[in-house]
């Protein structure tokens, strides 16, 4: 299975009311290609070690709303705390993916932590999280995504992938800046539920 | 345990200032002035300087409590909450702005998210203990440095202004902003 295998599940297995955060790195421009509805539902947070944590404010933001975090080794390594936190919350619409490929693929392929020992699926087992698994293969991820994303519970996948990016054409890429993604995202928002998140004062 | 604080208008806002079995007054003027600025959702690494607060935002149903065990996951859940439409903030003592130096950076400045940042001022003057000065020593220059507008808060009577104010600032400036609590506003009071 590889990073673009698993955008493409999860973005055939979740819908245009669903909301994502996601890391950085490879899997930006493979999500792009294959978010359901072509829509701006994804907050592409610049950093790891902050997707959990993000994706859990708006859950709780938004009980009513299916939220998936797109996480990576990468990310999920530099901040493993937050399993704690998402094991004593556990908000039930909330579904956590992680990629795990053991490396840090966009600089160079160094190896991560669990090409050794580290197992994500029993840290987070140990820090409370419900419903871990760990995949290796498409059509099983399917089945647990479906699963998980409607079973009104926490869950937690990790997603074994082989090392390996897509190469994507020009006009398939992503290009906006943090700032402009965090405006289209709350715009989207804002449409999806009906709300005003941030009205910028008039120029006059 | 005592039962949770409700609110229902300013009448109630006004009782809920007043301290309640074993919470302090300070403690529970600054929930008032959460619930005053309508913040749903506080996320918190509690320390002793502010300690009563965290145990008045747990009774309080319409406030949710978020404990956290490192300062680092603090940006992250205030951006997501802002960016579901939420006003929430977090509190830490003025140590953990270090901690949440690198999601401040790069999550909150690289998107330009408002946070309302409130933390205890361990090290103001009359600082008893030794190992809290270098918390001060470091913290003024900090915020400087990372370019967040702050204040210092030392009167409970401030508390509803300064909330509000705080989430009018940064939400206009989709950037930080920071309340730095001491005098009669922590534990103790100290002065």
């Amino acid at each position: 299975m590889r990073r673009v295998d698993v955008a493409r599940v999860l973005g055939e297995e979740t819908t245009t009311e669903d909301l994502f955060v996601s890391s950085i790195g490879g899997i930006l421009d493979d999500w792009w290609n294959h978010r359901p509805g072509g829509e701006d539902n994804t907050m592409s947070v610049s950093i790891l070690g902050s997707v959990s944590s993000t994706a859990l404010g708006l859950a709780i933001a938004l009980p009513h709303r299916r939220v998936v975090a797109i996480e990576t080794d990468g990310s999920m390594l530099m901040n493993l705390g937050v399993l704690c936190t998402l094991g004593a919350e556990r908000p039930p619409n909330l579904t956590v993916v992680v990629l795990d490929n053991g490396l840090y693929e966009c600089i160079g392929s160094a190896p991560t932590l669990t090409s050794r020992n580290a197992d994500l699926e029993q840290i987070a087992t140990g820090a409370g999280c419900l419903n871990c698994v760990t995949v290796h293969d498409e059509e099983i991820l399917r089945e647990v995504l479906r699963s998980q994303l409607d079973d009104d519970e926490l869950g937690f996948v990790v997603a074994k992938i082989e090392p390996g990016m897509q190469v994507w054409p020009a006009e398939k890429k992503r290009y906006t800046d943090g700032v402009e993604d965090k405006y289209r995202f709350i715009r989207h928002v804002e449409r999806l539920e009906g709300i005003v998140v941030h009205a910028s004062s008039p120029h006059v | 345990m005592a039962a949770p604080v409700q609110q229902s208008g300013p009448e109630a806002e006004h009782d809920q200032a007043q301290p309640t079995g074993d919470i302090p007054a300070y403690a529970a003027a600054f929930v008032a002035a959460l619930r005053t600025a309508g913040v749903s959702l506080v996320g918190t690494l509690p320390e002793s300087l502010l300690k009563s607060v965290y145990v008045a935002i747990d009774r309080a149903e319409d406030i949710r409590l978020v404990r956290v065990s490192n300062e680092q996951d603090l940006p992250g859940l205030l951006a997501g909450a802002y960016l579901g439409g939420k006003r929430a903030l977090m509190i830490t003592e003025n140590s953990g702005l270090r901690q949440a130096c690198e999601p401040i950076t790069r999550l909150a400045f690289a998107h330009q998210i408002p946070l309302v940042m409130v933390v205890s001022y361990r090290g103001d003057f009359g600082e008893p203990n030794w190992w809290g000065h270098n918390h001060a020593q470091v913290m003024g220059p900090l915020l400087d440095a990372l370019r967040i507008p702050y204040r210092v808060v030392d009167r409970v009577d401030q508390l509803d202004t300064v909330i509000e104010k705080a989430f009018v600032h940064a939400d206009a400036s989709q950037w930080p902003v920071c309340l730095v609590l001491t005098g009669e506003c922590i534990e103790g009071g100290l002065s």
